[in-house]
Order: C-alpha cells, then structure tokens, then sequence
C-alpha cells in the first residue's frame, strides 16, 4: 500500500465514520419533525406583521415629518394602519387566550 | 496529491449523492438518525472539494506539467501571481474554482441556519448538494482538472497573455462570487416553495445573502469593465459582448427582486414576483454559465474548450421545469391579501422600476440569443452588436435613471399631489439650472449628444433628489432628538441603513451614468504613423512621439515600450509609456494602455504598431469622464457594506420575536 493509498483510505474513513456514526446511536425511534402546528405559524406571521405595521407606521410620521404626504392623507393611512395593527394583536391574543384554554383544559380534567 | 485531489473530487460526488438522498429520506421518514448522518455531509462535501483545490493549486505551484491542465495555462516562467491566477485561466479549473466557492456558501449557509431554521434547513441543503453534485459530476467525467500527460513535458504553454494581467486575480473571483451566491437565496426559495413555508421568513433568511451576493457581481461587473479598459486596448470598457451581457442580466434581475422584496415584507404582497425573480436570477447565473461554456457563442470570454454546451442546457432545462411547476403548484398559497393603497405610491415606483430593469434584462437576453436563434433558423448567424443595444436600453436606462430619484421623495403606501410638487421643486430647479449651464458648452449635433445632455440633466435631479432626502432626514431628526447635525447625520443613516445605504448606492449610481454618458457622447480618438519628434493635436494635448525601448523582461517575455510626451497649453503634463508585450510562442503580442487618469477625462494611448525604422502607430483616446465609473463603482460598495452592516435593533427584534412565541407556545402547554 502506498502513502497516497493510505491518505485515501484514511479519506473514506473519516466520512464514513462521519456520516456513519449518528446511524449507529439508536437514535431512530426519535422523530425529526413535530407536525406542523398551524397556530404556531399564523403567530409566527403575526408576530412578523405586527412589527412591520408598526415600522410603517414610524415610517409614515417620518414621511409626514419631511412633508412627503399631506395631514388629509397621513390621518388616513395611519387610521388604516392602526386598524390594521388592532386587527394583528387582536388575532394575537386569540391565539394565546385560545393556547391558554387548550393548555387548562387537561389540567381541569384530571 | 494530484491522485489525492482526483480523489477527493469523487468523494465529494459520493458524498454529495448520499446527502441528497439521506435528507430526502429523513424528511420523508422524519428520521433523525439519517438527518444527522446527512448533516454532516455539506461540510464534508467541502473538505473534499478543497482538498482537490489546494492539490491543484499546489500543481500549479510546483510546475507539475504531468497534469494537462496546468500544461495548458502555466509555464515556469510565470510569477506566483499568475500560477496562483491560473487556477480559474482555464474552463477545468474555473469550474473547481465555481465548485469550491459554491461548497464553501453551502457550509457558511449551513453552519449560520442549521439551528435556526430546521424546517427549511435540509430541502435547502438538498437543492445545494443538488447543484452541487451536477457540477461534481462535470468535473469527474467530463471535464476533469487532473487529467494527465503520459509523458509530462518539460514546460508548459502558460496562461493567454491577454489573461496575465492583476485583473486576472481579482476579476473572475469576485464575479464567481456574485455568481454563485445567488445560490443561496434560490436554494431557500426553494425550500420555502416545497415546505409550503411561504411567509417572508426565507426572504429575512437570505436577505444578506442576496446582497452579499449581488454586491459582488456588481463588482465583478465594473472589475471586467475595468480590465477591458486597461487591456484589450480598444479605448472602451463595455461592448455588449454575450458574455459581459450574461453577467449584466442576472445583475439586473436581482436589483429587481432587491427593490421589490422590501413590498413584501412591508405590505405582505407581490409573493410570486419575487419568488420568480429570486429563481430567475440564478437561472440567469446558470445561463451565463451556459453562454461561457456551450461554445455557440464567441466572445474574448468564452473558453478555448468550451464544450459543456449540452450539461449547462439539461441543467437549464431541468431547474426552469422545477421552478416553474412548483410556483404553479403554489399559486393559492401565493396570493397577496394585499393591494396597492394608491398608484401614487413608493410601491408603484418600485413595480414601475421592476418592469424597466426587467426590460433592459429581456432587450439585452433578446440580442444576446439573437445569433443562436438567427443560425438555428434561417442558418445565418446575425451578430447584434452595440448599436441594437444603445437604442433599446439606453432610454430606458434613462426611464430607470429618472425613477432613482422620484422614488425616495414619494412617502410608502400613498403620497400626495401637492406636497410631491413640493418636494421635487428643488431638484428639478437644480436639473433646469445645471441643464442652462450646460446649454452652450455641450455640443447637441446628434442621438448620443442629446441623450447624454438628458443623462447629466437627470443625474443633478436624481442627486438632487439624493440630497433632499438626506437633509430632511437629518433636520427632522434634529428637530425631533435636539441633535447636532452631524449626530443627526450619523444616527439617521446608521438607524436606517438599509435605506439610507441604499441612496449612497444611489449616489454611485448616478456617477456611473454620468461617467457612460460623458465617455460615450464626447470622446475622441485619432491615430497617427508618427516619425520620432512628431504629434498628434487632440482636443487641447500634444502627443508627441519620443522614443522606442526595447526590453527583455524573461525569457518568454519582452516588452517594446513607445514613450509619449503629453503637452497641454506647451507645458509637458505627463510622460505615457504604452507598451506592446511579446510572449514566446504566442503569434499576437499584446498591448499595454497607458492612461493618464482625472475626474475630467483619461488620456489614453496605446501603440498600435511600429517598424524596424522606429517608426510608431500611436493612437489616442481622449475619454471624458471615465473615472467617475469606477469611483461610482466604489461608492456603490460602500453603500452596499452599509446595508448589509448587522443591525443590532432587527437582532433584537428577532430574538423578542423567538421570546414571545416560546412563552406563548411554550413545551408545557402542548
């Protein structure tokens, strides 16, 4: 066996070894994915959309402040915004109210 | 170790293959034993491949002339620059070089999200390990780097001297950069699109990415027109050649996707858009790609062996099938709940700004296929050179030019009539004055005159518009926190730095149309067969003709130098020294520009020929304002550094973010 030979089997023995080994820890009854939890990602989302109105809404009272929009029409998209807004935490809190029940709920029946 | 090398590279294609298939299967299975197996093999796919980089580099380091490739585009007579250079001179190397880089993205993208992001973590390392194989597989049994020589010879042909040149190290690694960067994002775009996890989740995954990624092909772009300037010696810097078109486009496409991501993420709309803009642009990056390398197209770029026409076409063919069957799989989840509040908007700007980008894209696609179509149809091939090119996309490079700047002074979501008159009667006082000054200085005698007195006419709108936004900016802050100016300034672009890095790309911006209209509209050149003592008048120059040198640089290379006094209003100003370089072996010598660079203009002089006599051809350039491309170029990167510089507050946002949902979601109350 040559030296350059040796480096090769070396080679393919680490990657094997590498790849290999978390085959051989018994780990295979053990799930990779939860399903998915759909609240879990609508929250995720709102929690998103939330700081994002509210950055447009910073935005806007910048743009307000450089005289880019007019009083008439700032009033009416922070209203929109803010509506918005409202209608983000309002989801928001359903879905914890409604996580918080879900979580008692057990806990009452037993 | 070049058996080594050739062996890491199948390893890593074994590797490669056992991670696509392992992910697949854990995903499919929800295996966590075979997920972890298949983790490890993005980073071990990349210690193989750069075990067979550093084995071809040492080949080239070494003179080892038994392998075909550093045969090719090596010699001992090369510096270390250049055999260090030489890695990428060539199409074998050049797609090692691709892979290395491609793996290396692969492994910082895995060691930033493999916490983060398990959900979209292993269909985004299988799209990686995917694209990966395919180039594997070119470079294991069709174009193998270590291919060797049965009787090594004893020197090698060295590198095209066209290519031996600094450039040549910073170049083509910087446009790879660019290139396979946009690897990234398209991966996540794809694993958001097969998970069905499509919120704007990936976007704020590889927003940095894209811009890391765009901000290196842009540089690649002005890098290679830089080089053309300095080298090919034809007094220019673009000529629409296909392959500098092939890098222009997926530029093009990712400014795009750049500007009308950031609706997305404000408005929660426009979802198809920009999914299809993220995959175009790396389908354009596999295109230019196909361009370089299938052999249907000449270019000074295109590789002597450029025989991979068919694998890129496959290749093309598969990833624009996938892509285009899964947006239409996911249209539904797609839809935006959204709509414009107002066609008086920022948003309208960027779509209007989105279509002209994609325009000058499809203008510059259309006559870079042209000669393909021409040949395949009629059997004819029609080259489309740079007159088809200027006429489409320069007025709408203006259309474009004149959006930079009413862009940032319309407010988001809805503006007002009123108050946008307002704003923009300073920069458009500012455009009127500086086009009367302008007036009587600048000759208007045809098509390009007036097109570049409508570009300078627009540049001092647009940073007049620029400025605007930066003092408003900065006295509304004042006013606001009671700060100096300058701490106005400072806390104004460093709390936005997206938005305000993106007005100094701006500003760069407009500097390289400024440097293109000026340079293409008022330059000059003229040629002479001078006797020594002899000029040539230009503009307000007198080049005279000194001198011949002769020179014997190596072995393989000698150098025949004309020196050139430059006069201006009788007093000498500079001493030019154009050169043409002769190699050993090579039929064509080279020739070496020499160029006497100022805001104004270059003065650019090449020697185009000489006699036994002393007797020399000398041409001369006068280029108005070249320089003010590359200083665009540079204010372009430091923009881009600013957007990309982390931003501590969206960290922080993140991980609030990450607080709140676990104390919602908490492990106890599931």
């Amino acid at each position: 066996m040559t030296f350059v030979h040796f480096i090769q089997l070396l080679l393919v023995a680490a990657i094997l070894l590498g790849v290999g080994l978390p085959l051989f820890r018994g780990l295979s009854k053990t799930r990779l994915f939860k399903p998915v939890n759909p609240e879990i990602e609508e929250y995720k989302h709102l929690l998103v959309r939330k700081e994002e109105v509210l950055l447009s809404i910073k935005e806007l009272e910048f743009d307000f402040k450089t005289d880019k929009i007019s009083e008439e029409d700032y009033q009416g998209v922070r209203n929109k915004l803010e509506l918005e807004a409202a209608s983000i935490l309002e989801n928001l809190d359903r879905l914890e109210r409604e996580k918080k029940s879900a979580a008692s709920r057990p806990a009452k029946a037993t | 170790m070049n058996d080594i090398g050739e062996f890491a590279l199948l390893v890593a294609l074994a590797t490669a293959l056992y991670g696509c298939v392992s992910y697949i299967m854990a995903v499919r299975g929800n295996r966590v034993d075979l997920y972890l197996s298949a983790d490890k093999t993005p980073l071990i796919v990349w210690g193989c491949v750069a075990i067979a980089s550093a084995a071809l580099w040492r080949a080239f380091l070494t003179d080892d002339f038994s392998l075909q490739y550093v045969w090719a585009y090596s010699n001992r007579e090369m510096g270390t620059f250049y055999k260090i250079a030489s890695f990428w001179g060539g199409q074998k190397g050049s797609l090692l070089f691709w892979t290395f880089l491609l793996t290396t993205y692969m492994s910082v993208a895995y060691l930033q999200n493999r916490k983060k992001n398990v959900a979209l973590m292993p269909y985004a390392m299988t799209v990686m390990l995917v694209i990966v194989v395919f180039f594997l597989f070119l470079l294991n049994f069709s174009t193998n780097p270590f291919e060797r020589i049965p009787l090594p010879p004893e020197d090698g042909r060295g590198l095209n001297p066209l290519l031996q040149n600094y450039w040549m190290v910073i170049h083509p690694p910087t446009l790879y950069l660019g290139y396979v960067g946009f690897t990234v994002p398209f991966a996540f775009a794809m694993a958001a699109l097969i998970t069905k996890n499509l919120d704007d989740g990936w976007i704020r995954l590889t927003r940095k990415w894209t811009l890391l990624a765009w901000f290196f092909l842009c540089l690649g772009n002005l890098f290679g027109a830089a080089w053309a300037y300095v080298e090919l010696g034809w007094g220019g810097y673009w000529a629409w050649d296909p392959v500098e078109n092939a890098a222009f486009m997926p530029l093009l496409v990712a400014t795009a996707y750049l500007h009308s991501v950031m609706i997305q993420e404000k408005k929660d709309m426009m979802k198809v858009w920009n999914m299809s803009l993220v995959l175009l642009t790396f389908v354009m990056t596999i295109f230019g790609t196909f361009i370089t390398r299938s052999g249907l197209i000449q270019s000074v770029h295109t590789f002597d062996e450029a025989t991979l026409g068919y694998f890129f076409l496959g290749f093309l063919g598969v990833v624009i099938a996938i892509c285009t069957t899964l947006i239409i799989k996911r249209l539904p989840l797609l839809k935006s709940k959204n709509e414009l509040d107002s066609f008086l908007s920022r948003e309208s700007s960027f779509l209007f700004n989105n279509l002209l980008l994609l325009g000058i894209a499809f203008a510059t696609f259309w006559g870079t296929i042209f000669p393909i179509i021409s040949e395949a149809v009629r059997g004819v091939k029609i080259t489309v050179g740079p007159p088809f090119y200027n006429q489409v996309n320069v007025p709408i490079g203006l259309a474009l030019l004149a959006l930079i700047g009413i862009g940032p002074l319309i407010a988001w979501r809805r503006a007002t009539l009123s108050n946008l008159k307002k704003n923009f009667v300073k920069p458009v006082a500012a455009a009127l004055v500086a086009g009367a000054a302008l007036f009587p200085f600048l000759p208007l005698d045809g098509r390009a005159d007036i097109l570049a007195y409508i570009a300078f006419i627009l540049c001092v709108f647009v940073m007049g518009c620029i400025l605007s936004e930066f003092f408003k900016g900065t006295a509304a802050r004042m006013d606001l926190h009671e700060e100096s100016p300058l701490a106005a300034l400072s806390a104004l672009t460093w709390r936005n730095k997206r938005r305000y890095g993106g007005y100094v790309v701006h500003i760069g911006v407009v500097l390289i149309f400024a440097g293109i209209a000026g340079s293409q509209a008022y330059g000059t050149h003229d040629q002479k067969h001078l006797q020594k003592g002899e000029s040539i008048q230009i503009r307000d120059y007198t080049v005279t003709y000194e001198r011949l040198l002769a020179k014997e640089e190596t072995s393989i290379k000698s150098r025949v130098i004309a020196q050139l006094g430059v006069y201006r209003d009788g007093r000498r100003v500079w001493t030019g020294n154009p050169e043409k370089e002769f190699y050993k072996g090579s039929n064509q010598p080279v020739s070496e520009v020499d160029v006497l660079s100022s805001w104004k203009e270059d003065v650019y002089l090449i020697l185009a020929d000489f006699t036994e006599d002393e007797a020399a051809t000398i041409k001369v350039y006068i280029n108005p304002m070249v320089s003010w491309i590359w200083t665009g170029g540079w204010v372009i990167a430091f923009g881009t550094v600013v957007c990309m510089w982390p931003d501590r507050l969206e960290e922080r946002r993140r991980v609030m973010r990450q607080k709140k949902q676990d104390a919602a979601f908490s492990p106890a109350q599931e």
